[in-house]
């Protein structure tokens, strides 16, 4: 028999206990979320502040709505950002009794520990990697486009997949935003999982001039520097670093960088080509005269863009692809539990009835 | 002297270094020699390279290696401007394929003469070798006409302008508005005198595109003809192992495998590297060989340096010829050093995902 709404809320909020469980007891968890994400200790204390431990029941139905309604899901996570199986499990809980859960191999902690927290029968772990057995008439699956492909072509004949595949956060800083204060919020939304989930910023658009755009740059390179000491940045892996050095170079020739211990800012001309910078703790900071050019500035990687932050909703909603998330600056990583994070995903789970 | 007559005397120098290997003779100085004035140059001219320079604590003044000067990469050329003239000269701009994120990257010339006769030297002496000049250069790609903003399409124009004989646009190129004439190609080749070899130009995915039409059916070449293969898939095509491409073209135009050339050229440069397998009975395939003007060293990605012999690295390019933009190029292609040259290895991966973030692979299609 199908779950009606109100079950369906009670065994999320059953989750959200769990979660808050797993909480309070998460420096048991540290060192192996340190070892698998390359966040420093006091990196992974932060991300737990992202981990959803409560919502509106508004919310709530809102995630149930996105989730669709189906008998069994099957949820195959990545190494994803730490804390997103919560999500991931919530809503294939929201869309069905019987939920499945491969942990990724490479970072299952907290995935682990948020069944064994959560102690429901219907909700189990599984290590089976070949998603051509699974029973689940819906796969989740979160990861690369090759992954989520690979899933695709592996499954039993009319099992549907859902693919939550990668992105990027940007942020719009408009010409009425106290300056100091919107690279604060900015510096925490980058450094939150070292920019490593598709919420985090890479791309700082400042409506102004040149100069306005630097102020910001200057002052973000001012306020990372200050959480390179209070919040450093873990390892980056030989490959992260290469890209480093190449975007390092790229915009050094282009435009102009302010190199930090731990982050790289960097600042191109209005008009210019994008070079968006890889993750762990690099943003690129470019003036836009207005919210058209804005608009037009993010379309080149519009498909890409799961949010974007603003200290102006208004400006936000105007700037961004219909897609996207909007934010306040400063919580860009820290979305309400109402749905996937990527709402792009979102558009085709509500098909699945 | 002016920014102008300077770049002329470069350009010579340049020129000097073909002449030489066209001839035979040794090289008019020391590659370092030219390399360090090429830097010096460019740093004047170029801001963005002056910029790397003093970023990456080299004076140039007092540069006296090329592998010193830091090496551009090619994502700078969809930037910002990497020339040392007034935009307003440019005779032509040639332009990188499209990505994901849109941009092209630019890399405008002043004047292509130091191109061409660079181009010309070493292709004659590693596709054309041995064979008696004018010779049918069919060109399974666009005319200039078609594609003036392509650096490959004006090496093939070059090549079907000095070595042909004289054959129109109409019986050279074989790509029309994006449309590849089989009919057409097949009938020039079937009319080919036979005791004459051909040399056919084209890109890998050109060719795979060819031989899906032709359906293994062959379109014999004339004895002792060479065929061109350049370039990836770039998702033009079906993918094809290159041994399995190589094999495939040899049986349908009738050539020895060793006759297939591969070529790695690239927007950002004026030089061209070539398999040696037509010219050298010892050259192995796949192994890619630099003209004495240029260079190609593996570095490693995170410390810039030059690896180790044998070990694999991504190719920083020292051209001697791009004079009037910037001589060391940083490439996102993996090389390795071989006896006789270098092997290419496919383009560097992204970093694996830690999170939900997009890689820049990703985002530029590598994945």
């Amino acid at each position: 028999m199908e779950r009606s709404a109100d079950e369906r809320v009670r065994d999320l909020r059953r989750l959200l206990e769990a979660a808050r469980q797993v909480y309070a007891n998460r420096s048991r968890l540290v060192p192996a979320i340190v070892a698998s994400t390359g966040l420093s200790p006091q990196g992974v204390e932060l991300g737990f502040e992202s981990l959803e431990r409560d919502a509106a029941d508004e919310d709530l139905r809102s995630l149930i709505q996105a989730a669709g309604s189906t008998r069994h899901v099957h949820v195959v996570l990545s190494a994803n950002v730490f804390v997103a199986p919560l999500r991931a499990i919530a809503l294939a809980l929201g869309a069905a009794p019987r939920v499945t859960v491969r942990a990724s191999p490479r970072d299952p902690a907290l995935a682990r520990a948020l069944v064994e927290a959560a102690g429901d029968p219907r909700i189990t772990l599984t290590v089976d990697r070949d998603v051509a057995a699974t029973e689940a008439d819906v796969v989740h699956v979160y990861g690369r486009d090759a992954t989520i492909a690979e899933v695709r072509a592996r499954v039993r004949a009319g099992v549907r997949v859902l693919g939550h595949g990668a992105g990027l956060g940007a942020a719009l800083v408009t010409g009425k935003a106290p300056v100091g204060e919107a690279a604060r919020a900015l510096a925490l939304d980058v450094a939150v999982f070292d920019q490593r989930g598709c919420l985090s910023p890479r791309l700082v658009m400042v409506v102004g001039d040149q100069e306005r755009a630097s102020e910001v740059a200057e002052r973000l390179h001012a306020e990372l520097g200050e959480l390179d000491m209070r919040l450093p940045r873990g390892v980056l892996s030989p490959e992260e670093s290469s890209e480093s050095v190449r975007w390092r170079d790229t915009v050094t020739f282009a435009g102009a960088l302010r190199v930090g211990g731990g982050h790289t800012v960097g600042i191109l001309p209005g008009g210019a080509s994008l070079a968006i910078p890889p993750a762990g703790r690099h943003v690129l900071v470019v003036p836009v005269r207005d919210l058209a050019e804005a608009r037009r500035a993010l379309a080149v990687v519009a498909p890409l863009v799961v949010t974007l932050g603003s200290d102006d909703p208004v400006a936000a909603a105007a700037v961004a692809p219909a897609h996207a998330r909007t934010a306040e600056l400063g919580a860009m990583q820290r979305p309400p539990l109402d749905g996937p994070v990527d709402r792009r995903t979102a558009l085709d789970a509500i098909a699945v009835t | 002297m002016s920014p102008e007559a300077e770049s002329e005397a470069l350009h010579a120098r340049a020129v000097a270094f073909v002449d030489a290997y066209e001839q035979g003779l040794p090289m008019p100085e020391a590659f370092d020699a030219l390399a360090v004035d090429l830097a010096g140059f460019q740093a004047r001219h170029v801001s963005g390279y002056a910029r790397l320079c003093a970023t990456r604590g080299v004076d140039v003044a007092s540069l006296r290696r090329a592998g010193d000067a830091p090496a551009v990469p090619t994502d700078a050329f969809k930037l910002a401007s990497v020339f040392a003239f007034d935009a307003a000269h440019a005779s032509v701009t040639f332009l990188t394929s499209g990505t994901t994120l849109g941009a092209r990257g630019a890399h405008p010339m002043r004047d292509v003469t130091t191109y061409d006769r660079a181009a010309l030297a070493s292709g004659r002496a590693l596709l054309a070798s041995g064979l008696r000049l004018p010779v049918p250069v069919l060109v399974v790609g666009p005319s200039p006409a078609h594609a003036p903003e392509s650096s490959l399409t004006h090496m093939n124009a070059v090549f079907a302008a000095r070595w042909s004989d004289a054959g129109s646009a109409a019986t050279t190129y074989f790509v029309r508005r994006g449309e590849l004439d089989v009919a057409g190609l097949r009938a020039r080749i079937a009319g080919l005198a036979p005791a004459t070899p051909a040399i056919v130009l084209a890109t890998s995915f050109a060719l795979v595109h060819l031989l899906d039409a032709l359906d293994g059916a062959a379109m014999p070449l004339p004895p002792g003809s060479r065929v061109m293969q350049t370039g990836g898939f770039k998702g033009k095509s079906r993918e094809v192992d290159a041994a399995e491409l190589r094999g495939l073209i040899a049986r349908t135009f009738h050539v020895d495998e060793r006759s297939v050339v591969g070529e790695y050229g690239m927007t950002e440069l004026s030089s061209q590297f070539w398999e040696a397998t037509a010219a050298d009975p010892g050259a192995a395939t796949g192994v890619y060989v630099e003209p004495p003007w240029a260079r190609v060293v593996p570095v490693d990605p995170e410390t810039l340096k030059p690896m180790p012999p044998g070990e694999i690295g991504i190719a920083r390019i020292e051209d001697l010829a791009n004079v009037d933009s910037v001589f060391a190029v940083l490439t996102q292609d993996r090389v390795r050093r071989v006896t006789g040259g270098f092997e290419l290895l496919g383009r560097v991966a992204g970093a694996p995902p830690r999170g939900c973030s997009i890689s820049l692979d990703e985002m530029l299609g590598g994945s």
